[in-house]
């Protein structure tokens, strides 16, 4: 068995190390130092060696002292009972819920592929040395916070030692019962997609957990002592078969089919994202297109997308409405905020660009045009000359400000409404001023989005995101518009100065793509 | 016709994958090229094909003896993964290709007609891109690159995904075309080369080397053919 761990364990490590230095090439500067035979250096060996072994230690004991502080320390002041009681209390619930959900044994990891799948090492020894490790790490990791938590609110000693072995009795006991499941039904349970009953159990759990103390009810240390003595007894018969279980390898044979799991954090990313935004396509027979050409092509993208475009578009207005609607209704009841609310539309209009940003689902849109168009078309070299870039570019940009412009209608017709119910305003230009720089702020995010993603074309063959340059500019975009949100100015003046921004922005990029496009717009290798 | 290539260089970072190609590609004929996994033969496509800026050298095309620089119509790139539009059905991407190509296509089909020679059945002409099988898409790509009828027509691995049968067709189709064409047909597999194209030309080393025919046996050509792609 010690074999068989010293052989996963050296496994495991030597692809976290790999992965470490992978990482470390992926930095932009750090990359152009790094040899390209970075794997054959011992010196790097060691870095990374160093840095796997921090992160163990990390892994051990920093999601325990978060999870202890976050879930269950922050919430003692607000309920009215004892705090040793009910820090008892939550973590009775939350283990019980916890083990459910995170079993370490049923969870389909690429170092348990690797091990069992691939190299065919002893499904048996590699399970149970593997899981006694973990169970170890478990009671390792949470002692010193049991400790610490329980002196600070006067936890009898006892309990905060005998804590962290009542939740690795308790992952034992899920782990077992697990096993059982196996034996008798022949039903895998995956822990990353849990039985319905599971979730039940979880949900009457944290009701327990959160719900039972605000009604004055605890577990008391006496209670928990002969819980403990119960969970111990079946922790200790669940460990003795977790070790002669004898079809582990079945077990895992199933659980590790999917071979996602083999996918890098990126890649998995980018199949969920590539999957989702084929999704998007809908298939109606009754909308064709009586168009031609680029006209024919994007009208069909168009309907064919309805989803994220025109649907979207529908459920934006009708929200932006209603919200409009409760709030007119509000100032009519309430006349006192008249006066608040009216200086409000006077110096708040840069609040709203960030509520047009938040509005303008530019990202998801362009990345819908890419997987589910782009990514195909632009293989096919007529696509790329400048007369079809450009002949598309046009028809989206058409279609994207005029649906954009709806909400942005809506909403800058509702603010002068709302500015006119509220006491109106002695410079009749500020009426016009927030009617148009809202939808001046729409036409600015459609073409803005459209112009990155046409100037810097992110994406490489596989889908991927790949250009730092458009992360930065979505990046600052965020962060600008963010900015804006403290920013208190005179509408007529901030407004005035919006509209002249969008239109030279809009006139500056539409020249930058008609002459740069034709070049930028490709596919990325 | 003829597609010249002067002293092509590509380099990755300090690996130089092309170092210098030189030849001259006839129209007429289908070239097998062939090279080992890494040997640059994606690479030198996607030079032609304009998708990657070669670091050196140059290529153009000589009609009438008069020299000229490709135009975006005289390249169509048919690759070994299917990439067409999936919000489509098979009937609009073609009607999209020939909306915006009308100028450039002679001897113009209807559609129907186009996709008889696919021999895509009727029931699938009018389903979305999306709910075609692998091969099916790659038929379609393969249509809308016959269509555009290009000069030169770079085919990177288009049969692997074929049944036999279509694998076939797809053969005579290609044989029936290639008089007006230039077609480099990158490949794997040595019988396939063999048997569908006149000329083989060995990308190894970084350097394009024709293979001349053995005339005594099909064995020496090919142990002459192996040979060439083991040279260190």
């Amino acid at each position: 068995m010690l074999h068989s761990f010293v052989l996963s364990f050296r496994l495991r490590n030597a692809y976290r190390v790999n992965s470490i230095l992978y990482s470390l090439k992926q930095i932009p500067l750090v990359k152009k130092i790094l040899p390209d035979r970075l794997y054959q250096s011992k010196a790097l060996k060691i870095l990374g060696n160093i840095i796997s072994i921090l992160l163990e230690i990390v892994n051990i004991f920093l999601g325990k002292i978060l999870y202890l502080w976050l879930m269950i320390y922050a919430f003692l002041t607000l309920y009215p009972t004892n705090p040793a009681n009910t820090f008892l209390h939550l973590i009775f619930f939350l283990t019980i819920a916890g083990a459910l959900m995170n079993t370490y044994m049923f969870n389909p990891t690429k170092d348990k592929y690797y091990a069992m799948i691939l190299m065919r090492m002893d499904a048996r020894w590699y399970t149970v040395s593997n899981y006694l490790y973990s169970m170890l790490k478990t009671i390792i990791g949470f002692l010193p916070f049991t400790l610490l938590f329980g002196f600070l609110i006067g936890m009898p000693l006892w309990i905060s030692v005998l804590l962290p072995f009542f939740i690795a009795f308790t992952k034992s006991i899920v782990s077992c019962y697990n096993l059982a499941v196996y034996q008798n039904k022949k039903q895998v349970i995956n822990e990353n997609n849990p039985p319905k009953s599971y979730w039940i159990v979880v949900g009457i759990c944290l009701l327990c957990a959160y719900g039972l103390p605000a009604l004055h009810i605890t577990i008391t240390p006496l209670v928990f002592g002969i819980l403990f003595l119960f969970f111990a007894l079946c922790g200790i018969y669940a460990w003795v078969k977790i070790w002669y279980f004898p079809y582990y390898f079945s077990i895992y044979r199933f659980l590790l089919a999917n071979h996602s799991i083999i996918l890098s954090a990126s890649e998995q990313k980018n199949k969920v994202t590539q999957e989702t935004t084929h999704k998007y396509i809908q298939f109606d027979a009754r909308f064709t297109s009586n168009k031609k050409g680029f006209a024919f092509f994007h009208d069909l993208f168009v309907k064919r997308h309805r989803k994220i475009l025109t649907l979207a578009i529908k459920k934006q207005s009708i929200v932006i409405l209603l919200l409009f609607l409760g709030a007119l209704v509000l100032l009519l009841i309430n006349k006192d905020i008249h006066g608040e609310i009216n200086g409000l539309l006077l110096t708040y209009l840069p609040y709203f660009v960030f509520i047009m940003y938040l509005l303008n689902r530019g990202t998801t849109v362009t990345q819908a045009m890419f997987m589910n168009c782009d990514h195909s078309m632009l293989t096919y070299r007529i696509y790329r000359t400048p007369r079809v870039i450009l002949g598309i570019f046009r028809e989206r940009l058409k279609t994207l400000i005029s649906l954009n412009l709806i909400p942005a209608f809506i909403l800058g017709s509702a603010l002068t409404i709302l500015l006119y119910v509220t006491g109106g305003t002695d410079n009749l230009f500020n009426y016009l001023v927030l009617f148009v720089s809202i939808p001046a702020m729409s036409v600015f995010f459609s073409v803005h989005y459209l112009v990155m993603y046409y100037l810097l074309q992110p994406y490489n063959v596989q889908t991927e995101m790949k250009s730092s340059t458009y992360s930065l500019v979505q990046g600052l975009t965020y962060f600008v518009c963010y900015f804006m949100i403290d920013l208190h100015l005179p509408t007529f003046y901030f407004g005035i100065a919006t509209c002249i921004f969008c239109i030279l922005y809009s006139l500056i990029s539409l020249f930058l793509v008609y002459h740069l496009a034709p070049k930028t717009f490709k596919l990325r290798l | 016709m003829k597609l010249v290539i002067e002293n092509v260089k590509k380099r990755f970072d300090k690996k130089e994958v092309l170092k210098g190609i030189d030849f001259e590609f006839e129209k007429g004929k289908i070239y097998g090229l062939l090279g080992r996994n890494g040997a640059g033969k994606t690479t030198l496509f996607n030079c032609l094909n304009e998708v990657l800026e070669v670091d050196e050298g140059s290529f153009y095309l000589v009609e009438d003896k008069q020299k000229r620089p490709m135009e975006d119509e005289d390249i169509g790139y048919v690759l070994s993964t299917p990439n067409v539009p999936e919000f489509l059905t098979g009937r609009e991407f073609l009607k999209f290709f020939i909306d915006i190509n009308e100028e450039h296509i002679t001897n113009l089909k209807s559609i129907d007609e186009y996709f008889e020679l696919m021999k895509i059945s009727e029931e699938d002409r009018d389903k979305l891109l999306k709910d075609y099988s692998h091969g099916m898409k790659n038929k379609m790509q393969m249509l809308v690159n016959i269509i555009m009828s290009p000069k030169v027509l770079l085919l990177d691995e288009p049969l692997t995904s074929f049944d036999v049968v279509v694998a076939e067709e797809m053969k005579n189709l290609l044989r029936s075309i290639k008089k007006d064409h230039i077609i480099i047909f990158s490949t794997h597999i040595m019988e396939l080369a063999l048997d569908l194209c006149d000329e083989i030309v060995v990308l190894n080393k970084g350097v394009l080397k024709p293979i001349e025919p053995d005339r005594k046996s099909e064995k020496a050509f090919k142990e002459k053919i192996m040979a060439s792609l083991m040279e260190e």
